[in-house]
């Protein structure tokens, strides 16, 4: 099992330096003088000449490369054009804003997810599997920002419940930074009631990201489940007198899990990026709004360092997929 | 303790199915008193698993009782509800099943699956759970009863990491956790090893001596009902045909099914008085060898970097015309020697010589032009036809591939191969699901031989079919040989099935060859002490069938 986890460590470097060197190509191949669009519509060729070779600019693909690897593996990620401070610091600024609401959102996708899917597989063409039917074929059709939208309408404008967008009211002292996560950091000082704002303001966002998310993690933890109470080693259970709640709730869902783990691992990969969308409707300060502004001024460092963070998030969050896998199955262990 | 424990009266089942309903049981009458065992057999699908399967309460879903009933020890079973089954399921009456590899959950050690069976016992008795270590006692008793070896080790091991016969065992020990009343054996041996069969019928055997347990076992294969019941019933088409003692029924069975079933049965001991002879003469001009392998290795490496010899060093040389058997157990490597005759698995080393040219070398098309001339036909006749294909559109498709063959040409050849293989024309127009088990291997091997092959390798051709159409096939298959001068290698595990045909066998064992030669001289003395124990095994299950008078059915 360890010299599984490691291999599995060697990997995920591998598979970070292919995602440094995609985004390097990528920007690169771009069409458009970096160069130029740094110095702005109004400079004289004198002036970009000086942004190419302050930025090095001027120098061969490969040299450049092994300067922009050497840069990256010492945490230098560049300079913002609008704000002038690291991207680094900024995108540390704002990862947490949005990894607090990923993580909500996967709780409840699974949390949700998992039941729903394994009754609609006990119960299967029963009523519950059709109404989760429409559930998860509309989770997965719904624009997110249309739905977003809607739902503020409705619970926050017309209802009233909940907060229409942000992490907090303008006016409540963010609790003291342990971890950058709102609802953990009120926790740890002790201070409930913004606990309880900061739940609020999250539940809509974290509804709209998590909910094809949600159907998704139901439609393969059913079809799945209907597979296993299939097979021969589940009639055995049940001819060896074991109870159908155990059968159906440890037997069958430890094997219906291992195609769902992969669902979840793929879906918080597709998450990070959606937050893009999810955070500009909800105005939530994370780094999919941190992008989206940085695109918008041409700003393009600090949309490099977001795409390699949420590619690292996403190798990360797999690479733990791989571990839970083995620690699930025995038979991966050996191999 | 008066009455029987098990009755079973004019009992009828229905299962709904998409085309109404389907009569699987028709009007069983079946006893079963304390002590007895009694075995059940039948071909598939003639509804013996949905009986006993009925008896536990876990029969198919959509299942309808349309009469009768079945009494357990005084008390009716037949409509029970789902929380009194708890009190009898697994522990008055417990089964083991057909397949070991698939009847134990992979994900859950040995030991947490028995003691999860046993805390449910508890559970359902009343008396309360008792602690982890008491369960972690018992468990490992109960491995110890079915003969495993050090059960302490066995117990925190996985279902992957056991062999086929091990978790048979396994499977024993947990039916037998709840000291059952009734113990129903599905098929518990059909998908073992010779060797491992003989092994677990012992076991069995002894445990109803030693536990005095009352057994219902279930097969297709006589030998094996021969070895453990003293009563026997046989089931055809959802009806019990016979029943009696298995002595009697095997001495003389009265109704015509049972007369046709036993017939059927290969014996390891009779010689082939045969076919041998009249076809020697028949390809006199050429006694050279067609087919030969030298020095064939296959080795594969794990993830970790060990390495394994599926083949290990093999040379063998097919003479034109003859039937070259291959015998061995499940991990011999002789699906990997067929394979890789045809070049379907690379060899890692080693030389292939089809007439007289090398083949291993060859790539691209000239190795497409001499795949004509010899043809594979697998051993699941059931999933080796695409199911969305027609049967005409599978014979075909080899005409279409290796051919410039019009359409209507095609179609003419398709019709003439179905007649070679003795079945009607209009079934080109049918789909695999339409066909039987023995229809669909002729259908198989129609496609096999639609290029006018010269070798035909059969990989377990038999093995996926029932006895009495194994039989047909195996006749079919010999009559064929004669009429289109092919060349066969026959891959089985069956021995009696191979004395039955080939001429000329190789065992093998763990990769390597452990003896060769004439098939009779094999038979009658082998050298080695692998062979000698491989026939005695299966002349064990073989003999235990031919209890009845010989002669009438050597003829």
């Amino acid at each position: 099992m360890l010299i599984f986890a490691f291999r599995k460590l060697l990997t995920l470097i591998g598979t970070m330096i292919g995602i440094a060197a995609l985004t390097f190509l990528i920007t690169n191949v771009a069409p458009g003088d970096p160069a130029r669009l740094v110095a702005g519509p109004n400079a004289t060729e004198d002036m970009v000449a000086t942004i190419r070779s302050e930025y090095g600019l001027d120098k061969s693909l490969p040299e450049q490369f092994i300067v922009y690897m050497g840069d990256l593996v010492r945490g230098d990620l560049g300079q913002s054009i609008v704000t002038t401070r690291p991207v680094l610091e900024e995108v540390l600024r704002y990862a947490p804003a949005t990894l607090e609401l990923v993580f909500v959102a996967m709780a409840l996708g699974i949390v949700v997810g998992v039941p729903l899917g394994m009754l609609s597989a006990v119960y299967k063409d029963g009523p519950l599997d059709h109404v989760t039917r429409i559930f998860s074929i509309s989770g997965v059709a719904l624009p997110a920002f249309w739905f977003g939208i809607i739902l503020q309408l409705m619970f926050a404008v017309d209802l009233g419940w909940l907060p229409v967008s942000g992490r907090l009211p303008l006016v409540t002292r963010p609790p003291e930074a342990y971890t950058g996560l709102l609802l953990v950091d009120s926790l740890i000082s002790g201070r409930f009631s913004t606990f309880w704002t900061s739940l609020q303001h999250i539940i809509l966002p974290a509804v709209v990201l998590s909910f094809p998310c949600l159907a998704s993690i139901l439609r393969v933890n059913r079809a799945e489940m209907i597979e296993v109470l299939q097979s021969d080693y589940i009639v055995a259970a049940r001819a060896h007198g074991i109870a159908s709640f155990r059968i159906v709730g440890l037997y069958a869902l430890k094997n219906a899990m291992l195609p769902t783990l992969a669902m979840i691992g793929l879906r918080f990969g597709w998450m990070l990026g959606s937050t893009v969308l999810v955070e500009t409707v909800f105005d939530w300060p994370g780094i999919g709004l941190y992008a989206v502004s940085s695109a918008l001024s041409s700003d393009f460092k600090p949309v490099i360092g977001v795409t390699l963070m949420i590619g690292f998030f996403f190798i990360v969050a797999n690479t733990l997929v791989d571990l839970a896998y083995a620690w699930i199955d025995p038979r991966l262990r050996s191999a | 303790m008066t009455g029987p424990l098990l009755n079973i009266k004019n009992y009828r089942l229905d299962i709904g199915t998409f085309d109404g309903p389907v009569h699987v049981l028709k009007d069983i009458n079946l006893t079963v008193n304390r002590g007895d065992t009694l075995g059940i057999v039948g071909e598939s699908g003639s509804g013996k698993t949905v009986l006993v399967r009925s008896v536990l309460g876990i029969g198919p879903k959509n299942s309808k009782v349309i009469e009768g009933s079945i009494t357990f020890d005084g008390q009716d079973i037949t409509a029970l509800s789902e929380r009194d089954w708890t009190k009898i399921r697994g522990i008055r009456i417990s089964m083991i099943f057909q397949d070991p590899m698939t009847y134990l959950n992979p994900l859950f050690t040995v030991g947490r699956q028995i003691s999860d069976v046993i805390a449910a016992h508890e559970k359902a008795g009343g008396q309360g759970v008792s602690s982890k270590a008491a369960r972690r006692v018992r468990t490992e008793e109960l491995l110890d009863q079915v003969g495993l070896p050090n059960p302490a080790m066995l117990f925190s091991q996985y279902p992957h990491q056991l062999s086929g016969g091990m978790r048979q065992r396994v499977l024993i020990a947990m039916a037998l956790a709840g000291k059952p009343d009734l113990l129903i054996a599905d098929e518990p041996t059909t998908a073992l090893d010779v060797t491992v069969q003989a092994q677990v019928l012992d076991l069995i055997n002894s445990l109803v001596e030693k536990l005095n347990l009352t057994v219902i076992m279930i097969s297709h294969d006589i030998g094996a009902i021969a070895t453990i019941a003293k009563r026997c019933a046989v089931m055809y088409k959802g009806e019990i045909v016979e029943q009696g003692l298995t002595a009697d029924i095997l001495s003389r069975p009265q109704h015509e099914y049972t007369q046709r079933l036993l017939a059927a049965v290969p014996d390891i001991d009779a010689a082939a008085a045969k076919v041998a002879a009249e076809s020697s003469p028949a390809n006199p001009a050429k006694p050279g060898a067609l087919l030969q392998a030298i020095d064939l290795k296959k080795i594969y490496r794990s993830q970790s970097g060990t390495e394994f010899a599926a083949v290990d060093g093999i040379s063998l040389s097919v003479k034109t015309g003859e039937i070259f058997g291959v015998v061995g157990e499940s991990g011999s490597g002789k699906s990997t020697l067929a394979r890789m005759l045809l070049r379907l698995i690379e060899p890692t080393s080693g030389d292939i010589i089809f007439d007289g040219q090398s083949i291993s070398g060859l790539t691209g098309e000239p190795l497409r032009q001499m795949r004509r001339h010899m043809q594979f036909v697998f051993q699941n006749p059931h999933s080796a036809l695409n199911g969305r294909h027609t049967i005409g559109d599978a014979i075909g498709e080899p005409l279409h591939i290796q051919t410039g063959m019009s359409r209507r040409d095609i179609e003419a050849r398709t019709e003439a191969l179905l007649d070679i293989v003795q079945l009607p024309k209009m079934f080109k127009y049918r789909y695999p699901h339409e066909l039987s088990g023995g229809q669909k291997q002729r259908v198989c091997i129609a496609r096999a031989i639609a290029l006018n092959p010269r070798l035909l390798i059969l990989d377990e051709p038999t093995s996926a079919l029932d006895i009495s159409v194994q039989a047909q096939v195996l006749d079919f298959l010999q009559q064929l040989r004669a009429e289109l001068n092919l060349t066969y290698v026959f891959i089985s595990h069956n021995l009696a099935v191979i004395r039955q045909i080939c001429d000329r066998t190789i065992v093998m064992k763990r990769g390597e060859i452990v003896e060769q030669g004439d098939t009779e001289q094999i038979f009658l003395s082998p050298r080695q002490d692998y062979t000698k124990a491989l026939i005695e095994s299966g002349r064990k299950t073989s003999r235990a069938a031919s209890l009845g008078p010989r002669a009438d059915r050597i003829r």
